[in-house]
């Protein structure tokens, strides 16, 4: 097997190890609530008014039935094959299976997370970072300062000054996904959505009306989402390039006559390409948190409005709670490995790096 | 010493400082400047009779203004601060330690104990904190419905009439709040990598084969030659979490996916006359500012001391 091949599938392999962990931790916080509130989810729901007896007899037979009297390792195995026959289990709060609930609201998500991430966080933070390492001075002083303010300013209080600013004195953006007028029209037959992202779907139909208005709906929770981790990136970028820049190769490249902006995109470019990279995948975790903030404040009705409703309702719902969790550690692993593709992929050096740590 | 004179040397960290101080002196003198009411003790205070609807503009009773339903702003922010530092220390005390001590040991071990250790680290590192909030909650709910009691907003009610014997989760959701446990929970790995970085490279100098020829135990080995010569970039590391913790519950509390900042709640019971139909930040700007520049400062604060003390401790780095 080619070696870049093997660092793949060794990098593939960590999904499914780190998430039998995960969801052995997280089984054995659910086993240690009493029986009695595992059994609450499987109560029917009816207004019927129950006798003590009839309730404890009811409860009796929901134990015996959905096996919440077996011993840890059996019901966790039972727990695991629901993730198998595509249900993840019921939720009474949501009212439907965890899994369909969960990807007809992935879409929104997945627009917002990867929207910031591509089009505002990694090249805005590289070119930040670029620009500050390399030629420092007043450029160097403006943007350590703007990170510095940016890393200190909690979502909410920004996004509570984005929709002062632009939604009520301005009116530029707005929130929620989609203006009024045409949240009706997305949802007909004649408007195609092969992938549910808003701005890919409006451009497949040549829409370009909806198009310009999920923008304007996507810009102030895409803002509020990145600025933190753009800063975070931009700093890694400009330690990077603040340490390239003493290396050898510059001074070798410089004397022999190659213009500076050659030698900065050429060269140090490549190589601080893979330190930044891996730092967005180690804060892709808190990226994620991230988006389900600016879903909620902003009423995107992501995956976000899971815990929502299962939290708000008050009923006992450990399998959306349960899926949520499993599901948002599944996002941030597939971001991860993505991320590791795309250094495998721009540094060739990556075979020996990462293959022996 | 040259850090600590080159910490002090910068007119920032002074700044820092300066804010600590500020928001310590709140939260000690807190008793003193607002006095809470014996009847309903807690963060938040009710002038008057409560039944105003509209905010208040700052005034001699009140020094910053009331909320709709008249909590007192002032009231609220100065005990914010001390919910602020108490969580803040809390929690960047338990996380650093764990994690520090983790990390400290796994590197000591070595081989392929280090090996696996470090990998349930990174497995921990893809759990994003919000999904553990819900969870924990989601565990404390399940635990307290069977026990009579009920959850709405993060709030535990109706709990007290009930007669149960209390079982282990509700003794430890009543020592230790869901957000708190899950901060602890999945921020330590950082600590971890850091350390464990350094020790392994620590492990092989002479200084600490000499201590070891001299009979010294492991833990002794860990905790006396290792982690002291490890553990600055914790540190720059615990003081920047200190402020971020209090962003996140803030944040977290604004929400209402559980936490229990008094500036968030401030916020959120604030909001429609900021962001509302007949909102105005202008005309209401009590309801806004105070608590918005109590948390930003916060932040700000110890980020400034974060960045001084990395700066006095790697001043190449920089």
């Amino acid at each position: 097997m080619p070696p870049f091949l093997q660092f793949l599938v060794r990098r593939f392999l960590v999904i499914p190890l780190t998430l039998l962990v995960i969801t052995m931790l997280l089984y054995g916080g659910v086993m240690l609530t009493p029986v009695e509130a595992r059994a609450q989810i499987y109560m029917p729901n009816t207004n019927a008014k129950l006798t003590e007896d009839q309730i404890a007899k009811l409860m009796g037979n929901i134990i015996e039935r959905y096996h919440l009297h077996e011993p840890y390792l059996v019901q966790y195995s039972y727990w695991v094959g629901t993730f198998f026959d595509g249900t993840w289990g019921y939720s009474p709060s949501l009212n439907e299976q965890v899994l369909p609930a969960l990807l007809t609201r992935t879409p929104a998500t997945a627009e917002l997370t990867l929207f910031s991430l591509l089009f505002i966080i990694i090249p805005f933070g590289l070119y930040a970072g670029i620009i500050a390492g390399w030629h420092r001075g007043y450029r160097d002083s403006i943007f350590q300062s703007v990170a510095f303010f940016v890393t200190s300013i909690p979502p909410f209080i920004l996004a509570l000054a984005f929709l002062v600013i632009f939604y009520i004195n301005l009116g530029w953006f707005a929130p929620e996904r989609l203006g009024i007028q045409y949240s009706y029209e997305v949802t007909k037959d004649t408007f195609a959505s092969p992938t549910g992202m808003l701005l890919v779907d409006s451009l497949i139909n040549g829409r370009y009306d909806i198009f310009i208005d999920t923008l304007r709906h996507l810009a102030m929770p895409a803002l509020t989402l990145s600025l933190y981790h753009w800063a975070t990136l931009a700093r890694i970028t400009r330690s990077a390039i603040i340490t390239q820049r003493r290396k050898e190769y510059i001074i070798s490249a410089q004397a022999r006559g190659i213009p500076a902006g050659r030698v900065l995109w050429r060269h140090v470019f490549r190589n601080i390409l893979v330190p930044s990279l891996t730092s967005v995948g180690l804060s892709a975790a808190s990226l994620i948190t991230g988006v389900y903030v600016v879903e909620i404040i902003y009423n995107l009705n992501g995956v976000s409005e899971i815990i929502t409703t299962a939290m708000f309702s008050g009923i006992p719902d450990a399998p959306a709670i349960l899926g949520f969790a499993v599901y948002s550690v599944l996002v941030v692993l597939i971001l991860m490995f993505l991320l590791d593709v795309i250094q495998a992929v721009v540094d060739p050096r990556i075979h020996e790096d990462m293959i022996k740590p | 010493m040259r850090g600590v004179n080159r910490f002090f040397s910068r007119w920032q960290n002074w700044v820092g400082i300066f804010l600590l101080l500020m928001y310590a002196i709140l939260a000690l003198t807190a008793p003193v400047l607002s006095p809470q009411d014996p009847k309903k003790p807690g963060p938040f205070l009710v002038k008057g009779q409560g039944k105003e609807r509209l905010p208040q503009p700052p005034s001699m009773t009140n020094l910053l203004g009331t909320l709709p339903g008249q909590v007192d702003v002032f009231h609220t922010i100065v005990w914010g601060s001390s919910n602020a530092l108490t969580f803040s220390f809390t929690v960047v005390f338990f996380t650093s330690l764990f994690g520090v001590t983790y990390g400290a040991v796994a590197g000591y071990m070595g081989g392929w104990v280090n090996n696996v250790l470090m990998r349930i680290a990174d497995a921990f590192l893809a759990f994003p904190v919000i999904a553990g909030v819900v969870f924990f909650q989601q565990l404390l709910i399940m635990t307290i419905t069977t026990q009579g009691g009920y959850l709405w907003n993060g709030m535990l009610l109706g709990l007290e009439d009930s007669a149960g014997e209390p079982i282990l989760l509700q003794i430890l959701f009543n020592l230790i709040n869901p957000l708190m446990l899950s901060l602890i929970l999945f921020s330590w790995m950082p600590y971890s990598r850091m350390i464990n970085a350094v020790v392994i490279t620590l492990k092989n100098t002479e200084f600490i084969q000499a201590a070891r020829a001299l009979g010294a135990t492991p833990s002794s080995v860990i905790f006396h030659h290792l982690i002291p010569n490890s553990i600055s970039p914790a540190i720059v590391l615990a003081a920047r979490d200190i402020g971020n913790v209090v962003l996140f519950q803030a944040t977290l509390t604004f929400i209402h996916i559980g936490g229990n900042s008094p500036w968030g709640e401030l916020l959120f019971m604030g909001r429609n006359w900021v962001i509302g139909p007949y909102g105005n930040l202008f005309k209401y700007w009590w309801v806004f500012v105070p608590a918005t520049l109590a948390v930003l400062l916060f932040g700000i604060a110890w980020n400034i001391i974060g960045d001084g003390l990395s700066d006095a401790i790697s001043p190449h780095e920089i």
